[in-house]
């Protein structure tokens, strides 16, 4: 490309990048502020979550919230959750979400929808590549009108386990929406960017999960943050979960009474059925924010209206099963990290279920008390989990917007991805002579840090002061579980009464306490500080290269000199490793 | 608070090395990732990074 040019840019018109978060049921636009803050940007309609839906009367096209509402009276000219089916084999998907809209067909080995787009009476066959153009078209218009720019290039979220050839296939679909996508990120990643970029929040060292509780699907990724840098541990999905689930309870449980008083089962009839579902979905949505929700449509089933209401304990109760799953969910992406739920410092619930708030505190209360737990119900700070996403892409499109596409390229490419990672943590022990099997272990570099890395920390050295000895040394990380100690019993008064007490010791059976103790498991280094003040400190830094070898400077604070040394690289590391 | 029989050569003694590293993933995503890669790319270390 450069050659042909001549050295000019192929792109000689400025480039002007927003964020998109492109889901299967809504999409958000966002593009970050002159003051550097990444705001979600509202369409037309006013909607910041627009639903990923567009539906044809009369030629004419309707998008978003208007599209959605047509699923009632024109479904089978309205498309909907088609995100998952770009770039996908006929035989592959699931059709199962789009069972109430325009069905996908198999055409020439890709997904297309027939529906009626145009003012003539015959169907046209259109591509899901080409109803994801028009769908970012649109949303590259809310864009461009809103900014007052031309919006030509975008950074958009995709699922981790967005395949190439999905990839390949957003990225021709937005280029023929006059997008040109600089890059995609993670959306869980973009998750955790949204948050590590606020300016109060402070980088440091932690493992994250962030559950993505979307409305067909659900995704949990487990994420090592070290240094700002993000490293996915593990991932798990589940298709079958999400909102449209809990629409389903009150869908159910709405029906139920319409049925008790009119002897009709409006979900039988395919127009009512809808409307029930998109009643259904704003009464979840009334439930998130307050605990009681009223339902009413008009005409539901054999021309009889329907209003109803609903408290957030009934629905809670209903929904049970279904918030169980989230947990089960989380729970499954800890282990398969080969993690404790003690490990986990902090919890992101994004997508627009995690609106919920007893999702939220059912999750609080599987980590332990020191998790930080980010939804709107668990906490002030929360930012709203349907931006997050938007947010993150916004905030990586302003960091890239000046790059070269060549840079971009280069730079995510593997051969700079992929990295050696510490396996296991590095820490500090400070060893005075009389009582070396109390030095505690203090972690410096955490297990899973991307190399090259280095850290710097103060340690306080023994009272007394004098010549401390420092050992630098890989340590592990063990959960360690006590016991609750045995309860004396009371002597059997209740003999008599067997059944009581045994139902008694049971529920009073005090949890066993389990914590994380660090064990030392391999020295690498020691060396001495000598002649340190009483009640001093020791700053001590750690730079591991990307083959492993070590270089250490430990000084007394305030103190002058101090020690320096270097520890080579393992032999078998070259090439043992990958 | 040092015992007596330790001693070596400038206080600075090797006694192993780190255990071998696992090859991950790093996600190309944010500002701390894009300088690891400026420094990977032009082979720069952190304090040739910090002086630029």
């Amino acid at each position: 490309m450069s050659d042909a040019t001549n050295g000019v840019a192929p792109e000689t018109a400025e480039r002007f990048a927003i964020g998109i978060s492109f889901g299967n049921s809504n999409s958000s636009i966002s593009h970050t502020s002159p003051e550097g803050k990444a705001e979600v940007i509202a369409n037309e309609e006013g909607d910041r979550h627009i639903p990923s839906v567009l539906s044809y009367v009369d030629a004419e096209e309707y998008h978003g919230t208007q599209a959605k509402a047509q699923l009632v009276r024109n479904a089978s000219n309205t498309v909907g959750y088609f995100r998952d089916f770009l770039g996908k084999d006929f035989k592959s998907i699931d059709p199962t979400p789009c069972h109430a809209s325009a069905h996908p067909q198999l055409h020439d080995s890709t997904v297309a929808f027939k529906i009626r787009d145009t003012a003539s009476e015959e169907l046209s066959t259109v591509t899901v590549s080409e109803i994801t153009t028009r769908h970012l078209r649109r949303l590259r218009k809310s864009a461009s009108d809103f900014l007052g720019k031309d919006v030509n290039a975008a950074v958009v979220t995709v699922p981790t386990n967005f395949t190439d050839a999905q990839r390949a296939a957003l990225t021709e679909a937005a280029k023929a929406a006059g997008l040109d996508i600089l890059q995609f990120i993670h959306e869980p990643v973009a998750a955790v960017l949204a948050y590590d970029a606020r300016p109060e929040s402070v980088v440091k060292d932690k493992l994250v999960v962030v559950a993505d509780l979307g409305g067909t699907r659900s995704d949990v990724a487990v994420v090592a943050s070290r240094g700002g840098m993000y490293t996915i541990l593990a991932t798990v999905h589940d298709y079958e979960l999400g909102g449209a689930q809990l629409d389903q309870v009150l869908i159910d449980h709405f029906a139920k009474e319409f049925i008790k008083k009119h002897k009709t089962d409006p979900r039988e009839n395919a127009r009512s059925l809808a409307k029930l579902k998109l009643e259904s979905e704003l009464t979840k949505k009334a439930l998130s924010l307050g605990s009681n929700a009223t339902l009413s449509v008009e005409s539901l089933a054999n021309g009889v209206d329907f209003s109803s209401t609903v408290n957030r304990t009934r629905y809670e109760l209903l929904s049970g099963k279904v918030f169980s799953s989230f947990t089960k969910l989380i729970e499954e992406s800890v282990k398969k990290a080969e993690l404790d739920i003690l490990d986990i410092d902090e919890v992101i619930l994004c997508g627009g279920t995690s609106h919920t708030p007893k999702i939220a505190r059912l999750v609080q209360s599987l980590f332990p008390e020191t998790t930080k737990v980010l939804a709107p119900s668990t906490s002030p700070s929360a930012i709203n989990p349907s931006d997050l996403a938007a947010r993150g892409a916004a905030i990586q499109a302003s960091l890239i917007e000046e790059f070269e596409k060549d840079d971009i390229e280069q730079s995510t490419h593997p051969m700079v991805t992929v990295t050696p990672h510490l396996q296991k943590a590095i820490g500090v022990q400070l060893i005075s002579a009389t009582d070396e099997a109390h030095a505690v272990f203090k972690p410096l570099l955490n297990a899973e840090t991307a190399l090259p890395a280095r850290r710097t920390a103060q340690y306080a050295v023994p009272k007394a002061g004098g010549d401390v000895l420092v050992r630098v040394c890989e340590g592990l990380r063990e959960i360690k579980v006590t016991k609750p100690e045995p309860k004396e019993k009371p002597a059997e008064e209740a003999n008599d009464d067997e059944d009581d007490s045994d139902f008694d010791s049971e529920e009073d059976e005090e949890e066993e306490i389990r914590e994380i103790v660090w064990k030392t498991s391999k020295p690498i280094a020691e060396f001495a500080i000598k002649g340190v003040k009483a009640d001093g400190k020791v700053e001590v830094m750690v730079a591991v290269s990307e083959h492993l070898a070590v270089q250490i400077t430990a000084r007394e604070v305030g103190g002058k000199g101090g020690v320096r040394g270097m520890v080579e690289a393992p032999k078998a590391a070259e090439n043992g490793s990958a | 608070v040092l015992t007596e029989a330790w001693s070596a050569e400038k206080d600075f003694k090797v006694v192993g090395s780190l255990s071998s590293a696992t090859q991950r993933n790093v996600e190309p995503v944010g500002p701390h990732f894009l300088a690891h890669a400026r420094r990977k790319r032009h082979q720069r270390t952190f304090s040739e990074d910090d002086r630029i």
